[in-house]
C-alpha cells in the first residue's frame, strides 16, 4: 500500500495504481484524453500531466505507477501551464465546429477547454483537414475533429478484437484510418462512447437532437439474455437513442450493436390498436370489442383446449399475469420456450435453477480457466458474454474449444467437433481437450440453444451436466455449468414456471394439437418465432390466434385478435438474464397510441372472461411474483443456485448442432423493424463488404 | 598525436573483410572474454572503464548491463542501434562500411556480458553498403565460428541478426526501435518498464549505439584503465566527430574525448572556408543547441556541453560560417523534426507543425514580432511536455537559435526580406 502525498495531502493507496488513478482516490480531478481505464495505457495525449517530486520535467499521471513516497502536485503554474499549453495544441487544427457537432454537450474537449484552456487562441495559421473515413452504417467520421488520442484504435484492437483501425502517416499528417470497410464487429458502435471528441459519432442519430433536451431512463435492455444495463434517451414519445449504463457485473460499460442502434425499430411496424379478424381481414376495433371477440370464442369451451406461448422479449410481469390467467381458464398448455429447447423436467416445472442459469456469472468468466462452448456462437447469441470471454483470453492461460459449427469469436478456439458425438467423446475422457479440462482448476462448459432447442436435447443436457461433473466443474465456490440463453424473457419465464402444467403440452404439443383439433385457441404473448404454418391457415382451419405484442410481426400476422401492447422502453417490467440476475426494465416512453402496458392488458381481458385477476397495480402484481418464487425479490442479486439432477438420459442424434442466431442484426420484432439493422444486415450478410462509395450519408 | 583506435583498420584495403580484421588483432578480445571471463567479471570491467553510450545519451554502458536480470529462465536480446539518422552525423556507417567486424565482435562481446543469446542490428534503411557489409561480415563470422553455436568450443550459443530500418528518423529512439523490430508502427513506448527490464518480445533487452559496441573489444584487450586515460576520467575514450558543414575539411575525425571544440573545428577541420568567419556550430547532430563561435572553448565531453546547456549527442558538429541564415538553418532543422514527428504525442505532432508554419513565413520576410514570443512560447510548451526526446530536441535547438540570434530574426521582419538570400 504505498502512501503519496498529492497536493499535501497525504493518501494511501492499493497498489498497482498509476498516480492518476491515486489523484482520483484523493478527490483531485485530473483532465484526460488518451487515458481510459479499460484500454492499455497510451500516454499520448499528454492532458494529464502533474508534477511529481524532484523529477526535471512534468510527467504523464496516467502512465506512472503510484510509488510510495512520491510528492505529486498537481496545482502548480508549471502543471496549470502545461495543461493549457496541451488544450491549446489540441485545438489549434480543430475545427471548432461546436455547434453543428453531435458530440456538442457532451463533449470532453468541449469540457475540458472550459475548465483547463484559455478563452483564446494565437493561432492563426491555416488549419489541416482530414478526409472522412468509411465505417459502415453505424458510425459516422468527422476526420477533422480527431485528436489522435488513439482509443478507438485501442478498444478495436484489444476489447472487440478486430484490427481494423490504425494510424496512417506521421507528424501533422498522422489519420486514424479504418479498412475502408464496416468495422466488422458487434461492438462496433462503442467505439463512439470511447471516442472524447466528435470525431466519430453515431450515424442513425445524426443531427436528430442535443443532449440536453433528452429524457434519460435507466433501463435494462431486452434484445438479449444479457441483461445489459442501458439508458433511454427520449424526446417526447420518441426513444432517440440508446446508451449503456456501467455495471460491473454485467456488461461493464459496453453495450452490443442490436441494443444500442435497434431503437429506431420501436418507431416502426408498430401495433398501436386493437384489431379483429372480419371476414379474414384485419380490422381495427375498439378494446372493448376485442375483449369481446374473445370472451365469445372461449365461452364454453373447455380449458383444456385453450394453450399460450410466450415470446422472447416478455416481461416477467406480463407472462405471470398469463399464467395466472390460463390456471382460471383451466389450461394446463403453456410453453415460455417458442424455440422448443429441451429444458426444466417434462413434469412439474423448470426444475432445479443450476439447470438453466449461467452458473459461472458473467463476471465469474474472468476466473475460470478453460472454457468448452457447446452449440453456440456466444459472439452472435449474447455479444457481451463473449466480450467477457475475450477479456479472459486476455488475461492468458484460458483454453477454449467449441463444438459446434465453426466461428469467429475474436479469440482463438478449439475446434473440436460438429455435434453431439465428440460431446460423448469428450465425456468418455478422450481427446486432447479432456486434458485441457482435467488439468484446469476451474473449467466452465457453455450450452447454447442450439445444442438443447432439437428432439434430443434434453438427452445432451444430461451429457452435458454429467461432463461438468466428470470434470470437476461443480465444487464449493466454482459453479462452471452453463446455458447461455438467447432471450430476455427465458430465465423469467422458467423462474415463474410459464411451462407445460399437470397434463399440459409443451411447444411442440400445442402446435401438434392445433392439427389434431385438440387445442383451439392459442394466446400468444409477444411469441413470433414459431412456425405460424402449424398454427393453421385461420380459425376455421385451425386456431383462433391472439396475438399480444407491440410490433406487426409474424404472430400479428397470423392474428384473429390483436392486443397492442408495449415494448421493453414502455413499461415497469422485470427482466431475468441468463445468470438469473433480476433487474428492473423501467418506462421511457408512452406506448404509441392505443396500447397498453401487457399485465394490465391481461388485467382486463380477465375481467372481461370472467376470470378477474387479483391484481389492481404493479405493486400487487410483483408481490404476487414473489410469492411464486422469491428469487424476484432479490433484485440485482445472484445467489449461487442448488445443484441437482435435470435433463434425461436419451439417445442422442448424430446431426450436428445448428446455429442459434442465424441472422445477428435480425433476432426479434422490433430489430427485424429497424432500417439501421436492416443496412447492417445487408453490409454485413454480404460478405462483409460495404465498400465506401464516396457519398457520405 | 592520438593513435587511432576505432578507425586503426579503417584506411587498411579491404578492412571490411574478416581476414584483414583477424590479420589485425580482431576476434582475439572475443577469445579473451569467452575463456577468461565470467559475464559479471566483464561487466564489472566495463563498469571501471566508464563507457559512456555512444548514441547521445552518454549513460554508462556497464551501469546499464548491469540493469539486467540475472533469471537465467528469461530470454535476453541485445540490439545494436544502427539507425544513424541524426542529421550530421555518419560515424556508425564508416564503422559498418570499413570495419564492421569490430561491431560484430563487440556485440557478442555485449550479448555474452547480458547473457542474451539472439542479437539484432537495426540498420537505417537508406545505410545501403552498411547493410551488405554487415551482412557479409555476418555470414563470414558464423563460417569462422564467431557466432552460432558454441562459440570458440564454449557453451556460449549466439546468433545474430540484420533488421532494416525504412527512413524513419524515430526508429533511432530506443522503444520505437524495438516496435519496428516487431513489425509494428515506429512509435515509442511508456517507459517504465524500461527495455533492460521489459523490451523486445518482453524480455530483457540492452539497446547500444555501434561507436560503444566497437570500444569493446579494445577495453577488454588493453584494459579499463587505459580507456579510462582517455579524455576525462568522468566521460573518457577514443571519440569519433564527425564535422560538416563550413570547414575545409570535413570528414570523420577520430580524437580523444573532451578535446576543445575549438581545437576540433580550427586545427583538425581547417577553419571556416576561406574568408569566412565562424557564426555558430551545432555540437551533436541538429537536435543538440547550438553554439555561438564565442563558445567554442568547450570539451567535447557529455558533461561540459551539458554545463552550457547543449549536448555531445551524436558528435554530430555542424560548422556555420557568416554567409549562413540562422532562420533558415532554424526553420530547416524544425521542418526535419515535423517531418520525422511521429504524430503520437500532442506536443510534437501540433508544436512543431505550428513552429514550421511560423518559421516559414518569418524566412520569407512575412514574419511579425509576436511570432517570435510565440515561438519562444511554443517551445516552451513542447520541451518537457512530449512523450520522448523527439519533441524535447526539436524545441530545444529551436529555443537556442532564437535565443543566440534573435537580432537575426528581427532583422527578416523589419526588413520584410530574408538578409542574406
Amino acid at each position: 500500500m504505498p502512501k503519496l502525498t498529492i497536493d499535501g495531502k497525504e493518501i494511501e493507496v492499493p497498489g498497482g495504481l498509476t498516480v492518476l488513478q491515486a489523484c482520483e482516490l484523493a478527490g483531485v480531478e485530473i483532465p484526460r484524453f488518451c487515458y481510459h481505464e479499460r484500454l492499455s495505457v497510451a500516454g499520448n495525449c499528454r492532458m494529464c500531466l502533474v508534477e511529481m517530486g524532484q523529477a526535471p520535467k512534468p510527467i504523464a499521471s496516467c502512465a506512472m505507477p503510484a510509488g510510495d513516497g512520491m510528492v505529486i502536485r498537481t496545482d502548480t503554474p508549471v502543471v496549470k501551464k502545461a495543461r493549457q499549453g496541451v488544450m491549446e495544441f489540441l485545438l489549434i487544427n480543430h475545427p471548432l465546429d461546436c455547434p453543428i457537432c453531435d458530440q456538442g454537450g457532451e463533449c470532453d474537449l468541449q469540457d475540458q477547454a472550459m475548465a483547463f484552456g484559455v478563452d483564446h487562441s494565437r493561432y492563426q495559421e491555416n488549419k489541416r483537414a482530414v478526409p472522412e473515413k468509411y465505417m459502415g452504417p453505424l458510425i459516422k467520421t468527422i476526420m477533422t475533429r480527431c485528436i489522435h488520442c488513439t482509443r478507438c484504435i485501442r478498444f478495436a484492437t484489444e476489447i472487440a478484437g478486430v484490427e481494423e483501425m490504425g494510424a496512417l502517416n506521421r507528424g501533422g499528417h498522422v489519420e486514424i484510418t479504418t479498412l475502408e470497410k464496416a468495422i466488422d464487429s458487434e461492438l462496433s458502435g462503442n467505439l463512439i462512447d470511447v471516442c472524447p471528441v466528435g470525431a466519430l459519432t453515431s450515424r442513425p442519430y445524426a443531427f436528430t437532437a442535443r443532449s440536453w433536451e433528452l429524457r434519460k431512463t435507466n433501463s435494462v435492455d431486452a434484445l438479449d439474455a444479457v441483461g445489459s444495463n442501458i439508458r433511454v434517451d427520449a424526446r417526447g414519445r420518441e426513444v432517440m437513442r440508446v446508451l449503456p449504463r456501467l455495471h460491473e457485473d454485467v456488461n461493464e460499460e459496453w453495450i452490443s450493436d442490436k441494443t444500442r442502434y435497434a431503437c429506431d425499430g420501436l418507431a416502426r411496424q408498430r401495433l398501436d390498436r386493437p384489431y379483429l379478424r372480419k371476414d379474414g381481414r384485419l380490422r381495427p376495433v375498439s378494446w372493448d370489442e376485442a375483449f369481446r371477440a374473445i370472451a365469445a370464442r372461449l365461452d364454453g369451451l373447455d380449458g383444456g383446449k385453450i394453450a399460450a406461448l410466450a415470446g422472447d422479449l416478455c416481461d416477467a410481469e406480463s407472462m405471470l399475469a398469463l399464467k395466472d390467467l390460463m390456471a382460471a381458464l383451466g389450461s394446463p398448455h403453456l410453453d415460455c420456450r417458442q424455440d422448443g429447447a429441451k429444458i426444466g423436467a417434462k413434469i412439474g416445472g423448470a426444475g432445479p435453477r443450476a439447470g438453466y442459469l449461467f452458473n459461472t456469472t458473467i463476471a465469474g468468466i474472468e476466473r475460470a480457466d478453460a472454457a468448452l462452448l457447446v452449440g453456440t456462437n456466444p459472439r452472435h447469441e449474447a455479444t457481451l458474454v463473449n466480450a467477457r470471454l475475450r477479456k479472459r483470453f486476455l488475461m492468458g492461460g484460458f483454453r477454449v474449444g467449441l463444438i459446434g459449427a465453426p466461428c469467429d469469436l475474436s479469440y482463438p478456439v478449439d475446434t473440436l467437433g460438429a455435434g453431439p458425438e465428440t460431446l460423448s467423446e469428450l465425456a468418455a475422457g478422450t481427446g486432447a481437450f479432456a486434458e485441457v479440462l482435467t488439468a484446469a482448476e476451474r473449467p466452465m462448459i457453455v450450452l447454447g440453444m442450439a445444442a438443447l432447442a432439437r428432439p434430443d436435447g434434453a438427452a445432451v443436457l444430461h451429457l452435458a451436466r454429467a461432463l461438468a461433473e466428470k470434470f470437476g466443474m461443480i465444487g464449493e465456490d466454482w459453479n462452471g455449468f452453463n446455458l447461455l440463453h438467447g432471450a430476455a424473457a427465458r430465465v423469467g419465464g422458467l423462474d415463474l414456471g410459464f411451462l407445460p402444467g399437470d397434463g399440459g403440452r409443451d411447444r411442440d404439443g400445442i402446435l401438434d394439437g392445433v392439427h389434431g383439433g385438440d387445442i383451439e385457441v392459442v394466446y400468444l404473448l409477444g411469441a413470433d418465432e414459431i412456425d405460424m404454418a402449424r398454427l393453421g391457415p385461420n380459425a376455421q382451419e385451425g386456431a383462433f390466434v391472439i396475438y399480444q405484442g407491440h410490433h406487426g410481426d409474424a404472430g400479428a400476422h397470423r392474428a384473429d385478435v390483436i392486443l397492442p401492447g408495449a415494448a421493453y422502453t414502455e413499461k415497469n417490467g422485470t427482466y431475468v438474464n441468463t445468470e438469473g440476475r433480476v433487474q428492473l426494465g423501467r418506462l421511457a416512453v408512452s406506448p404509441p397510441g392505443e396500447a397498453r402496458a401487457d399485465w394490465t392488458i391481461l388485467r382486463a381481458l380477465s375481467e372481461v372472461v370472467g376470470q378477474r385477476l387479483p391484481y389492481d397495480d404493479l405493486g400487487a402484481l410483483r408481490q404476487r411474483l414473489v410469492a411464486v418464487n422469491p428469487v424476484f425479490a432479490a433484485v440485482d442479486r445472484v445467489e449461487a443456485a442448488p445443484w441437482g439432477e435435470f435433463g434425461e438420459q436419451g439417445k442422442l442424434d448424430g446431426a450436428p448442432f445448428g446455429v442459434a442466431v442465424e441472422n445477428y442484426y435480425m433476432t426479434d420484432p422490433i430489430s427485424r423493424a429497424s432500417e439501421t439493422m436492416a443496412s447492417c444486415a445487408e453490409v454485413f450478410g454480404s460478405g462483409r463488404a460495404g465498400e465506401a462509395t464516396g457519398t457520405d450519408g | 598525436m592520438f593513435d587511432k583506435v576505432l578507425l586503426k583498420n579503417a584506411e587498411i584495403p579491404n578492412a571490411h573483410g574478416i581476414g584483414a580484421y583477424e590479420a589485425a588483432g580482431g576476434y582475439r578480445a572475443l577469445a579473451t572474454v569467452l575463456h577468461e571471463y565470467s559475464p559479471d567479471e566483464l561487466i564489472q570491467l566495463v563498469k571501471d572503464s566508464n563507457l559512456r553510450g555512444r548514441g547521445g545519451a552518454g549513460f554508462p554502458t556497464g551501469v546499464k548491463w548491469g540493469f539486467v536480470p540475472k533469471d537465467p529462465a528469461l530470454e535476453k536480446y541485445l540490439c545494436c542501434n544502427a539507425d544513424e539518422s541524426e542529421p550530421g552525423t555518419f560515424k556508425d556507417r564508416v564503422i559498418m562500411e570499413k570495419d564492421p567486424h569490430q561491431m560484430i565482435e563487440g556485440m557478442v562481446i555485449g550479448a555474452y556480458a547480458i547473457g542474451a543469446q539472439k542479437a539484432y542490428i537495426y540498420i537505417r534503411g537508406e545505410y545501403v553498403l552498411s547493410i551488405e557489409r554487415t551482412e557479409a561480415a555476418l555470414k563470414e563470422a558464423y563460417r569462422k565460428g564467431y557466432l552460432g553455436e558454441r562459440i570458440l568450443g564454449t557453451d556460449f550459443n549466439l546468433e545474430m541478426f540484420v533488421h532494416c530500418g525504412a527512413g524513419a528518423y524515430i526508429c533511432g529512439e530506443e522503444t520505437a526501435l524495438l516496435e519496428s523490430v516487431e513489425g509494428r508502427r515506429a512509435q515509442p513506448k511508456l517507459k517504465p518498464p524500461f527495455p533492460v527490464v521489459e523490451g523486445l518480445y518482453g524480455c530483457p533487452t540492452v539497446i547500444n549505439n555501434v561507436e560503444t559496441l566497437a570500444c569493446l573489444p579494445h577495453i577488454v584487450q588493453r584494459g579499463a584503465e587505459w580507456f579510462r586515460g582517455i579524455g576525462p576520467e568522468r566521460s573518457p575514450g577514443p571519440k569519433l566527430y564527425c564535422l560538416s558543414g563550413h570547414v575545409r575539411k570535413p570528414g570523420l575525425y577520430e580524437l580523444p574525448m573532451g578535446i576543445s571544440l575549438r581545437e576540433l573545428v580550427e586545427d583538425h577541420g581547417g577553419g571556416p572556408r576561406s574568408g569566412g568567419r565562424i557564426k555558430a556550430v551545432i555540437p551533436g547532430g541538429v537536435s543538440a543547441p547550438m553554439i555561438p563561435e564565442s563558445g567554442l572553448d568547450v570539451a567535447m565531453d557529455f558533461d561540459s556541453l551539458a554545463a552550457i546547456d547543449t549536448m555531445l549527442g551524436s558528435a554530430g558538429v555542424i560548422v556555420l560560417d557568416e554567409t549562413a541564415c540562422v532562420v533558415r538553418v532554424a526553420k530547416r532543422i524544425t521542418e526535419f523534426f515535423n517531418h520525422e514527428s511521429c504524430g503520437k504525442c500532442t506536443p510534437c505532432r501540433e508544436g512543431l507543425d505550428w513552429a514550421v508554419k511560423i518559421l516559414r513565413r518569418l524566412e520569407d520576410g512575412r514574419g511579425k514580432h509576436e511570432d517570435l514570443d510565440q515561438l519562444e512560447r511554443l517551445c516552451g510548451s513542447i520541451f518537457g511536455n512530449s512523450f520522448c526526446a523527439l519533441g524535447d530536441g526539436a524545441a530545444w535547438a529551436l529555443s537556442a537559435a532564437l535565443k543566440h540570434f534573435r537580432d537575426e530574426f528581427v532583422r527578416h521582419i523589419e526588413d520584410g526580406r530574408c538578409p542574406f538570400h
